[in-house]
């Protein structure tokens, strides 16, 4: 049964609720999923779902954009109400008719709303009967799956399903484990708005489902297992430690006698310091304090092939669509708005957005403008872009203060050291970009202290203490092939004793398949609590960046021992410097773990530290190709 | 050679004058006088234009974190009650209204445009469309929910503070503590005294990066001294609310005073 229905303005004004499920909702579901769905331009996602002590629901919503209303149906996630969708879309049928901006209170749509839900369950119920129906006729196993599924847990349907377990006794067990996997799925994503790992799961469950009988079997008994991976402490020593005991022997290609000394690094003494130049450490003031110079002459070129792009289509739909520019089209449809949004998703993809945030992106413009009456002498694409644009800056927009300086200085105060954990897979530029961080500290009169974490990769250590000597900051290191959760705590506690405000942290690169890793960094970062765990990706990357940041999110939070698991602080975009203008990869790492770009890195040396321009990332996300353009047009 | 050029040029150049003068002359002077009252009054039209721009505009605006009660408080404005209640607000809302509590005077009251900002922070780009005609800012903060947001509360009014229309137009501020309500609600002279603390440790961090931040192009108070907010150019005044039991009489007075009846 439905937990409540609310009818709001986009303004923040509720108009109706429905009195008679008078339930007070606990927690407050409402503003959560406006804060983390329908802001965070996630409202082409089918559904949302919400947990407070006591209470898990679901919730579901449709907008009508013209008017700027947004209903919202609530109901407990166990359930699986069929007919919500239903009932939202005939109610805003019938509240829009209703509808008056001046009016505030709606007592008479009690009765209507009434009336509807009576249709809804009505017709909800007869499509349940004619689907069992169907049953005894085809033995798919897919479908009958899908209807115990929707037929378990609602109330008068429980004899039923039970009866229909019975007959086939080998599937009655996965019928009843179908619905707590269900909920243990979503348990484990619920609260990181990953609704599109979840309806994947599912996807992927109906198919085996379709394809045999001990196919569910095996499926179901993975599912447990990982389940229960989750649930237990696990301290497992990683498995690399017994590799490298074995030391690597030199290769001898020909009879060339043996070399004995390959290590050229200077033994470092006492003195070691004094040798280097100190100039080295000043080059000048860090691009982070540097005021970025917007070009002007780029927005003329945006506009000259935004027209272009509206010469593109056929001469015909030229002209009506001047014709309805003029005369201000009636409502937008989705068909009218998927050419504009295909070319916009086509234009995001040129620019390294990965594709499945593009798709996301386009669904939720498409939901916001869906039913909008377009104002006359605008074209559909301008206003496509137009709310494409908005969204876009609404995205890059920190949720949360980004001043380090400000978070370093409250520590400083409470007595503690600030640190920061840097993460990533291998080869993206932590260490160097920690050396930057440190340089840029540095200038603002902050004692900086590194700690190096990696004691796999040969030669990382020295890379520290080069990058230390240079800077002439402490290093604390306790060289190779030891745990680096304790060499990270030994760290902190040195810099509490020394009088350092922040430590570095470098950790290891990983792959974010590998579980062992990704063990031992979970490990590290709860044993050591860090204030700031930023994740290190590169512009380059591509489809990969959401594969790399939601495993990272889903392994840090699955993997952690404690109850309230740290995940993901911050994003450090490296390697800017060689993408031109293909800078979506900013845009699929914020979308997906919903961290703001605290640095970018675009050189490689002490000075290439930038904070991310929001309004240039999106001019460059927008602006169409003229080349593209021309083979259209051909 | 060049006196003669000369000589020659001053002799062409009064015989144009003469021409015109005689050429002015011979048009009636109906026409002068009209051509002379048109030009003339295009001129005063626009110094009054001009003036009346300069005008107080009637736009207050309403801003403050997510949460701290702004779109009750712009309902009990305008209609004296938040009708079933508010959510987040995901899009500004804009009325130009008489305030409800006027709505019994009698004679003519000049309406009010009140403006309420969503409070989140990826809305807040909305904030600067609305600044550039704004008469007065009132800020809202959660008195009950003071501490926990009180960082974030001093960014938000520091960002506000430093930003260039409202120091150039010296825009008056009021600090609304909302919720008084409640029994647990701080009072609003602690709560200004922490965001003055607040704000006078973000004003050492953000020197340090103010060359980098476009927006923040002035300093707040006196260097070397604690900040105050009497040290703000603009007027700051210190008030209470409670949107929900409709006791808005000092957030009246303050629209009152800066938009005149």
């Amino acid at each position: 049964m439905l937990e409540q229905l609310l009818i709001f303005t986009r303004g923040g004004l509720i108009l109706w609720t429905c009195k008679e499920l008078g339930n007070a909702l606990r927690g407050s579901p409402i503003d959560t999923l406006i804060r983390s769905c329908l802001l965070e331009e996630r409202s082409g996602a089918a559904s949302y779902n919400y947990d407070a002590p006591g209470a898990s629901y679901t919730l579901k919503w449709t907008f009508h954009n013209e008017l700027g209303l947004v209903f919202v149906a609530v109901y407990q996630r166990i359930l699986h109400l069929l007919y919500v969708d239903d009932l939202l879309s005939m109610i805003k049928q019938e509240f829009s008719a209703i509808y008056d901006p001046k009016r505030t209170s709606y007592n008479d749509f009690d009765d209507i709303f009434q009336q509807l839900k009576k249709e809804a369950e009505a017709r909800a119920e007869e499509m349940k009967k004619s689907k069992q129906l169907g049953k005894h006729v085809n033995n798919n196993l897919g479908r009958k799956q899908g209807q115990v599924q929707n037929g378990s847990v609602d109330g008068g349907s429980k004899k039923k399903s039970g009866g229909e377990s019975g007959n086939d006794g080998g599937d009655g067990d996965k019928s009843r484990g179908r619905p707590l996997e269900n909920g243990n799925l979503r348990n484990n994503h619920v609260g990181k708005g990953e609704v599109p790992a979840m309806v994947n799961a599912n996807g992927k469950e109906n198919e085996a489902s379709k394809t045999g009988a001990f196919d569910l079997n095996k499926l179901q008994k993975f599912r447990s297992k990982a389940a229960k991976k989750t649930e237990t402490v696990v301290n497992k020593v990683p498995k690399e430690e017994p590799n490298k005991k074995i030391t690597k022997k030199n290769r001898v290609w020909d009879d060339s006698p043996k070399e004995s000394k390959l290590d050229f690094t200077d033994p470092v003494s006492e003195n070691g310091e004094q040798n280097i130049s100190v100039v080295a450490a000043d080059e000048g003031e860090s691009m982070m304090d540097k005021e970025e110079i917007i070009s002007s002459d780029s927005e003329s070129e945006e506009e000259e092939t935004r027209k272009d792009s509206n010469v593109d289509s056929k001469k015909k739909g030229w002209f009506s669509s001047m014709f309805q520019s003029i005369a201000g089209k009636a409502n937008l449809q989705k068909s009218d708005l998927e050419p504009a949004l295909k070319a916009l998703k086509d234009g995001l993809m040129t620019k390294n957005v990965a594709e499945e945030i593009a798709e996301k992106l386009c669904e939720s413009v498409a939901a916001s403008l869906e039913g909008k009456r377009l104002a006359s002498f605008t074209r559909i694409t301008s206003t496509v872009q137009a709310a494409m644009e908005e969204a876009l800056v609404r995205i890059l927009t920190p949720r949360r203060s980004i001043d380090i300086l400000r978070d370093v200085h409250a520590a400083k105060e409470q007595g503690k050291p600030y640190v920061v954990v840097f993460v990533g897979v291998n080869g993206v530029g932590k260490s160097t970009n920690l050396a930057k961080v440190a340089y840029w500290l540095l200038q603002h009169n902050v004692n900086v202290m590194m700690a190096a974490c990696d004691t796999f990769r040969s030669g990382a250590v020295e890379q520290l203490r080069t990058h230390a000597r240079r800077l002439q900051i402490p290093i604390f290191e306790k060289g190779y092939e030891k745990d680096p959760a304790i060499v990270a705590k030994e760290a902190i506690q040195e810099a509490s004793r020394n009088g350092s405000d922040v430590v570095l942290v470098d950790t290891a690169g990983r792959m974010q398949d590998n579980e062992p890793l990704m063990r031992t960094l979970s490990k590290l970062i709860y044993v050591n609590s860090p204030d700031l765990v930023l994740f290190v990706g590169e512009a380059l990357v591509g489809n990969d960046a959401v594969d790399q940041l939601s495993k990272f999110n889903q392994k840090l939070g699955d993997l952690s021992p404690s109850p309230d698991p740290r995940l993901i602080d911050g994003i450090l975009l490296t390697k800017f410097d060689t993408i031109d203008d293909k800078v979506g990869a900013a845009l699929s790492m914020v979308y997906i773990s919903g961290a703001p770009v605290m640095f970018v890195g675009c050189g490689q040396s002490y000075t290439d530290l930038k904070k991310l321009n929001v309004k240039s990332i999106v001019k460059a996300l927008l602006k169409l190709e003229v080349s593209r353009l021309m083979i259209c047009r051909s | 050679m060049d006196e003669e050029k000369m000589e020659k040029l001053k002799i062409q150049l009064q015989q144009l004058l003469n021409e015109a003068h005689e050429f002015v002359q011979k048009i009636p002077p109906t026409q002068i006088n009209v051509a002379i009252a048109v030009v003339l009054s295009t001129i005063v039209l626009f110094l009054i234009i001009r003036l009346f721009k300069r005008k107080s505009s009637n736009t207050i605006v309403l801003t403050g974190l997510s949460g701290s009660g702004k779109t009750v408080l712009f309902y009990q404005l305008r209609d004296g009650s938040s009708h079933l209640g508010t959510v987040t607000s995901m899009e500004p809302n804009e009325g130009t209204f008489v305030l409800h509590s006027e709505l019994t005077k009698n004679g003519k009251v000049k309406p009010v445009h009140v403006v309420d900002v969503p409070g989140h922070s990826r809305l807040r780009p909305k904030l600067d469309e609305f600044l550039s005609q704004a008469a007065g800012i009132v800020f809202v903060v959660d008195a009950v929910e003071f501490l926990p947001n009180v960082r974030a509360a001093s960014e938000y009014l520091y960002d506000l503070l430093t930003k260039a229309s409202v120091v150039k137009k010296k825009i008056p501020l009021l600090l609304l503590c909302n919720k008084v309500d409640k029994v647990t609600a701080h009072t609003k002279d602690f709560i200004r005294k922490q965001l003055e603390k607040e704000i006078d440790k973000l004003r050492a961090s953000r020197t340090a990066l103010s060359s980098a931040d476009i927006s923040n192009e002035y300093t707040l108070g006196v260097p070397g001294e604690a900040f105050a907010f009497h040290q703000c150019s603009n007027k700051i005044t210190v008030a209470e609310a409670s949107g929900l039991t409709s006791d808005i009489s000092q957030l009246e007075q303050f629209i009152r005073e800066y938009v005149k009846a």
